[in-house]
């Protein structure tokens, strides 16, 4: 059960979403991705997807305007 | 004081108005509400990037430049709106609106941040997609609010051959992205 995380820090919609759908495709079943956001519509797409295709979600507001999204992939 | 500002950032209607982004349908339903609203108040549909056109000819004219042979500029119209002025200028005060309310908004959620620049390729990017897009909007007479949104609101089918191609770009430009940015 690997961590990875992604730093998306500086970039806008939707290339946060795209580094973490590519970052699902090629982590295991159980591992977790922690993607670093700054783009508050990152922090609404993400986890759209994410809760779409059946993964845990969280959502961690670590700094003013600046979330940690932490997926574990279930399936 | 600090616990004032506590209380404040727990209290349950602060986190729904200004906390918490508004869902897709409550933000769709404000925007027809206002485009409504600066409708019946202006006499004409609710534009965005022809605003820009008229600020960058303010800042050409600030240099000692001058529009007037223009071909965008050379109604009447236009002459008129350029020679009253940016402050006596509905839609410069719109824009200016958007602004100051976008300002607003990510201060009152406490999520204002100056964001780090990625590198180079963004700037570039940034800087090229900003020019592709104001141009664009100009040669098809609007952007998506006033080509798009205001045209479809209008019931114009316009709007909706704008909305076809506006995908095709998106696919273009995701294509794109994907190609330089991933």
């Amino acid at each position: 059960m690997a961590e990875h995380v992604i730093d998306c820090l500086g970039e806008a919609c939707p290339i946060p979403l795209m580094k973490v759908q590519k970052q699902m495709e090629q982590s295991a079943i159980g591992d977790v991705i922690i993607a670093q956001i700054d783009h508050s519509c990152a922090m609404k797409n993400i986890p759209e997807w994410a809760r779409n295709n059946g993964h845990n979600v969280e959502i961690e507001e670590v700094d003013d305007g600046e979330w940690e999204i932490i997926i574990e992939k279930t399936n | 004081m600090k616990n004032f500002w506590d209380k404040i950032s727990k209290n349950t209607y602060y986190k729904k108005i200004f906390k918490n982004p508004f869902t897709y349908v409550t933000g769709a339903v404000l925007l027809s509400l206002f485009q409504i609203a600066i409708f019946a108040v202006t006499g004409s549909p609710w534009g965005v990037s022809g605003v820009f056109a008229n600020w960058g000819a303010w800042i050409y004219e600030l240099f000692g430049g001058s529009v007037d042979k223009w071909h965008y500029f050379s109604s009447t119209g236009a002459q008129a709106t350029l020679d009253n002025g940016i402050l006596n200028h509905g839609g410069s005060w719109l824009n200016f609106g958007i602004i100051a309310g976008a300002l607003f908004a990510t201060l009152a959620a406490s999520q204002f941040k100056l964001k780090k620049i990625k590198g180079v390729r963004q700037i570039v990017a940034a800087t090229l997609g900003g020019l592709l897009m104001g141009y664009g909007a100009r040669l098809a007479g609007g952007c998506n609010i006033g080509a798009l949104f205001s045209s479809i609101a209008s019931l114009s089918l316009s709007g909706w051959f704008f909305a076809i191609f506006l995908f095709v770009g998106a696919f273009i430009g995701s294509k794109l992205l994907a190609k330089f940015f991933m």
